[in-house]
């Protein structure tokens, strides 16, 4: 097997393995469908492009991760120039100010509260949005602390920042907290 | 040490998103990159035709056209400065871009600010360099036939004025406002990573 052929099996099994993981991640950078969809093809090139150099010095998962988050930025940072409103992201603790006054209840419409939480993470500052994003999808804080290259303990503080956000962004039906 | 303090109806919740995956056959993504080459190609040419454009221009003034002084000095400089304009846009593209596999998120975002803020910058002189020529050949024009109709002295002095508004004011300053925006995103993001002892 030549190394095209390598490259293009490992892409098979990556895009499959994790395709529905950088549908979400593509979503959160990207409100626009169009552009998503540009964002999605851009993502997938790049990983397809980065197996010629991949020689497991870091995991695979890390690797994927890496790579998607930093083409995304690379995206929303073209897509933020030459646009003329104030500041383009919110930090973690503009987020918080604002959750205070938007309540959704996941159980109640999941659709409407899936909304929200994509449209919370798409104002986010990239860090913080790789981050949330890392730590939905289950990775762990030294995977996400090797993915960003910001330190375990900082990792940690972030995550305790961004559930304080989204406990008080998200509530159950009936119960008064997460 | 596993991130598992996050509520689960939330990741559940997040897991139901994605379900709509575009998918891309390494085919797709081998066109996808010869586009993206023809593009680009595309572009290199578009820049050299320009290019080609402005020499020629100033060639067939120079030429064809009577010259002073001044317009003289204006076309040379035009012309020396539009390849200046190139010789930077090829070498800026020569520089490698960091690795999106090898490079942290922190580094690679500093990177992507650092371009934007350097393309803003950049376009700051190459506007600014690009008034004092085309104004030098307005006043030599202006000069050599003002006599010939009344309209083109005052026209030309209406183009001076226009082009240092334009060039060496408003666009130059639109540039530093946005480069100063860049720059405020790194500051904020050094301040962030100092506090963490980075």
């Amino acid at each position: 097997m030549d190394r095209t052929e390598t490259q293009d099996e490992f892409y098979r099994k990556v895009a499959e393995e994790y395709g529905a993981s950088l549908a979400r991640m593509a979503y959160a950078y990207e409100a626009d469908p169009d552009l998503r969809r540009d964002l999605s093809q851009e993502i997938h090139l790049a990983l397809w492009r980065s197996f010629e150099k991949f020689i497991g010095r870091c995991s695979l998962r890390t690797w994927i991760y890496r790579v998607a988050h930093n083409v995304a930025t690379s995206h929303i940072v073209r897509q933020t120039r030459g646009k003329r409103s104030g500041p383009a992201f919110l930090t973690l603790e503009e987020a918080g100010v604002q959750a205070s006054g938007e309540n959704v209840e996941i159980s109640a419409d999941r659709h409407q509260a899936l909304a929200h939480l994509f449209a919370l993470i798409q104002r986010l500052d990239p860090l913080d949005r790789q981050v949330i994003l890392a730590y939905l999808e289950d990775l762990d804080a030294e995977s996400i602390a090797e993915i960003t290259g910001i330190s375990v303990a900082n990792v940690w503080t972030k995550i305790h920042r961004i559930k304080d956000v989204l406990v008080r962004q998200f509530h159950r039906g009936g119960r008064d907290g997460l | 040490m596993a991130c598992d303090e996050m509520p689960d109806d939330l990741k559940i919740l997040w897991k139901e998103a994605g379900t709509d995956r575009p998918v891309f056959s390494p085919d797709q993504l081998r066109q996808e990159t010869e586009k993206m080459r023809a593009r680009r190609r595309k572009s290199d040419v578009l820049g050299a035709a320009v290019m080609a454009f402005f020499v020629a221009s100033y060639t067939i003034i120079f030429f064809f056209i009577p010259n002073n002084a001044l317009t003289l000095a204006g076309s040379i400089l035009s012309v020396l400065i539009c390849g200046i304009w190139l010789l930077d846009i090829l070498r800026k593209r020569a520089r490698v871009a960091p690795d999106p596999g090898e490079t942290d998120s922190v580094r690679f975002y500093r990177a992507e600010l650092e371009r934007s803020r350097d393309n803003h910058r950049t376009l700051v002189w190459r506007l600014a360099l690009l008034a004092p020529p085309f104004i030098l050949w307005d006043i030599g024009f202006a000069r050599i036939f003002a006599k010939a109709a009344w309209f083109i002295e005052p026209l030309m002095w209406f183009d001076c004025v226009l082009l240092l508004a334009v060039f060496a004011v408003v666009l130059p300053l639109k540039q530093l406002k946005s480069m100063r925006k860049y720059q405020e995103r790194i500051h904020t993001l050094d301040a962030a990573m100092r506090s963490e002892g980075r």
